[in-house]
């Protein structure tokens, strides 16, 4: 439907802040930029995401918008691999189990882990797959992540269980903002049209559960925003 | 292959999907993705074709080859027909020798044209005994959305309807001519998906479904080959249902190709 | 290099067999986002080469022992579909083309900020369609513009091209003829902002002067070049 797996636009350090209530930045029509673009001198800037200093001068990186936040110049990726963050609220697929261990696929270059300890519920060692099988889905919270950027991700929280029912989507990134809407007023809206309960997770994984035809009016609605965004050229 | 993990999730929304009559993307049951099919798209080989079903990209190139002919057949030139999935078309095809699943792919496609008998191979001799053509059909997928069988059927038959003979560059005659082709055979997969059978499964259908079902029918619509794919079990209705539909299919895909051809 | 001296390619205009001009580029096409499953991807149509490129990652390093556990590692494949020559390729393992992935990597991970990425690998998948000469250049320039466009950092994009000598007359971007019968080849890798190199090679035999004008060719064709791939991944019109 909307998004093959994995492509989030959160970069990897962004030092921007966490709010899930809007896109960052939008509005003015940022310059685009390729790798090895020149964007000026460093003089009285930093280097932001995905921009590099050579010799006095900052250099792109990355594909994407470059923002410029105060004196920080950074890049906004149009594409990139979702990389954890700890606290990401996080949707995945239980890969594989060892006796006290859950693999889970989050759509970031490496599984993240899941203890006995930090799971759904407690069992004897060896006791995991009848706790949680493998293709079950989860909605958990990344706990920390190791320099590699293998996370712990944890089940111990507000809200974070095992997901049994509704459907998962993959969403482009940079709808994801405008799913949300300002405040959150568009999914909101979204919530009380279709009368589903939405889970927008941080690695562009998305939660619907309702009854049937709430599920294929979100879908319907998720469709209309991609082709929407396709035919404006927000898309890249 | 990589084998890719399928989320049990995917199969209970994909079942919710079948009992309701819908489809994850909003198709009908037996709705095609948009289908664009091109033929002359490869400068180096005799007769291409590129197929485009949804996000599913595949070239078919034709090269002829001289052959000996085997000394009981000395009349009869080859026909061989190949498929490739490299690790270009999705994140789990992985490098390596042909995989069990590339190789299915290759044989079924390769016989609902051999069994059609549209390449009369007793009418590629050059020199009885000595020379004949050996026509060699390559299948390359540089994206792997769901249902390469069809894409690959698809793209072969065009490939090789626009095929030249190159008797001008072998320096047996003073032009090429179109390899003769007398038929066009066309393949349509079902898949089983969320408990019934749809058409055109794409990469998301085909990770959380089930069994498969090939059908390659010829001009006349009669039946040319069958293959049932992958684990699973289907009823006499479920198949005369999917028979019903791909005699119309196959006919519409048909007339694409002979549309493609005449345009050229 | 076949260095059949003989074999007219040039003539007294300094007309080359395809009417190009001893400093000529040929003509190139590049777009993106061709193969719609991939992470990224580009297809490059250079005279009558047809190169696509396919980048999946970053993901974990599997097999483990090609992992690294201070940066990302590349693992590119160039490969020739057997329709792309006149006389069909077998498919299968070809050295050459071994030997094209190994140089076509090391060129790549001059540039890839791999320090990003620890023990993960990118794939870089390179499909020659239809070969003309020039093809590892091709395959390069198309795998640097898919790295892009999956969003992976690197430096600078990298394009390569081939000059070399025909008749005794150095010439921009050889084509088939003048590959198989000419005198010299020498294909580069370049960053288009610095001039560096990330991917040299030679084969024939070249004066110090010749080579010169040859190194001087392929950095105005790299530029040339460059200008259209950045129209290609800032959407031409944009």
């Amino acid at each position: 439907m909307v998004m093959k797996d994995g492509r989030v636009a959160r970069p990897d350090n962004m030092s921007v802040s966490n709010d899930a209530d809007g896109p960052r930045n939008q509005g003015r029509a940022s310059l685009l930029v390729i790798p090895g673009e020149d964007l000026g001198e460093s003089e009285g800037h930093e280097a932001g995401h995905g921009v590099l200093e050579v010799d006095g001068r900052l250099r792109a990186t990355k594909h994407g918008r470059m923002n410029e936040n105060g004196t920080e110049i950074a890049i906004e990726p149009l594409r990139t691999a979702y990389i954890p963050r700890p606290s990401d609220l996080v949707i995945g697929y239980v890969e594989g189990c060892t006796n006290n261990i859950w693999f889970i696929d989050i759509g970031a270059p490496f599984n993240a882990i899941l203890p006995m300890s930090l799971g759904p519920g407690k069992a004897a060692f060896g006791g995991t797959r009848s706790l949680m099988d493998i293709g079950e889905a989860v909605l958990c919270r990344v706990q920390e992540v190791e320099e590699t950027h293998s996370s712990v991700v944890t089940m111990k929280g507000m809200g974070l269980r095992k997901i049994r029912s509704g459907n998962i989507e993959q969403v482009d990134p940079h709808l994801l903002g405008r799913l949300i809407g300002k405040g959150g007023k568009a999914l909101r809206q979204l919530k009380e049209d279709t009368d589903c309960r939405i889970i927008v997770a941080d690695n562009g994984r998305v939660w619907i559960d309702g009854e049937f035809d709430g599920i294929i009016a979100v879908r319907d609605q998720l469709d209309a925003m991609s082709d929407d965004a396709k035919s404006t050229g927000v898309d890249a | 292959m990589g084998i890719p993990l399928v989320p049990q999730l995917l199969r209970s929304h994909l079942a919710e999907l079948a009992e309701n009559d819908e489809r994850h993307d909003g198709r009908a049951r037996w709705e095609p993705r948009d289908t664009e099919l091109e033929i002359g798209v490869l400068r180096n080989a005799e007769g291409s074709a590129k197929v485009r079903m949804g996000d599913t990209i595949v070239y078919a190139g034709v090269k002829f080859q001289i052959m000996t002919p085997y000394p009981d057949r000395p009349n009869q030139g080859g026909l061989m027909c190949t498929a490739e999935i490299r690790p270009v078309a999705g994140r789990n095809w992985e490098p390596g020798p042909p995989s069990p699943e590339s190789i299915e792919l290759g044989r079924v496609v390769d016989r609902g044209i051999r069994e059609s008998g549209c390449i009369d191979v007793d009418n590629l001799c050059i020199i009885p005994g000595e020379k004949a053509w050996q026509v060699i059909l390559d299948l390359f997928a540089i994206s792997d959305d769901g249902n390469l069988f069809d894409a690959f059927a698809l793209a072969g038959i065009a490939a090789l309807k626009s095929a030249m003979l190159p008797e001008a560059r072998f320096e047996m005659s003073d032009s090429d001519r179109p390899l003769p082709v007398s038929k066009t055979p066309i393949m349509c997969s079902y898949h089983k998906v969320g408990g019934r059978f749809v058409y055109d499964a794409d990469g998301k259908e085909e990770l959380g479904g089930d069994e498969r079902i090939h059908i390659t029918l010829g001009d006349d619509g009669h039946v040319h080959s069958l293959q049932k794919g992958l684990r699973g079990i289907f009823t006499e209705n479920e198949f005369a249902e999917i028979m019903e539909h791909a005699q119309s299919r196959c006919k519409e895909l048909r007339e694409l190709v002979l549309e493609t051809e005449e345009a050229d | 290099m076949g260095g059949y001296g003989d074999v007219q390619m040039i003539d007294e205009n300094g007309l080359r067999v395809d009417g190009r001009g001893p400093g000529d580029l040929r003509p190139v096409s590049i777009e993106t986002g061709v193969i719609p499953v991939a992470d990224g991807s580009a297809r490059v149509i250079w005279g009558t080469n047809h190169a696509v490129a396919a980048v999946y990652g970053p993901m974990e390093c599997h097999p483990r022992k090609i992992q690294r556990q201070d940066r990302a590692v590349l693992d590119v494949r160039y490969n020739m579909a057997p329709f792309s020559t006149t006389d069909r390729m077998r498919p299968g393992f070809n050295r050459r083309s071994r030997e094209i992935s190994k140089v076509t990597a090391d060129a790549l991970e001059s540039v890839v900020l791999l320090e990003m990425y620890p023990r993960c690998k990118v794939r870089v998948e390179i499909e020659i369609l239809c070969a003309e000469a020039g093809t590892r250049c091709v395959g390069l320039t198309a795998a640097s513009v898919a790295l892009a466009h999956a969003g992976i950092p690197m430096t600078d994009m990298v394009v390569s091209v081939a000059s070399g000598k025909i008749n005794d007359v150095v010439v921009c971007d050889l084509n088939k003829e003048e590959d198989n019968y000419g005198e010299a080849d020498l294909p580069m890798g370049i960053l288009p902002n610095s001039g560096e190199l990330v991917f040299l090679q030679m084969d024939g035999d070249l004066s110090p002067a010749e080579f010169q004008e040859a190194w001087d060719y392929n950095m105005e064709a790299a530029m040339l070049v460059h200008q259209i791939m950045v129209d290609a991944l800032k959407g031409g019109d944009a």
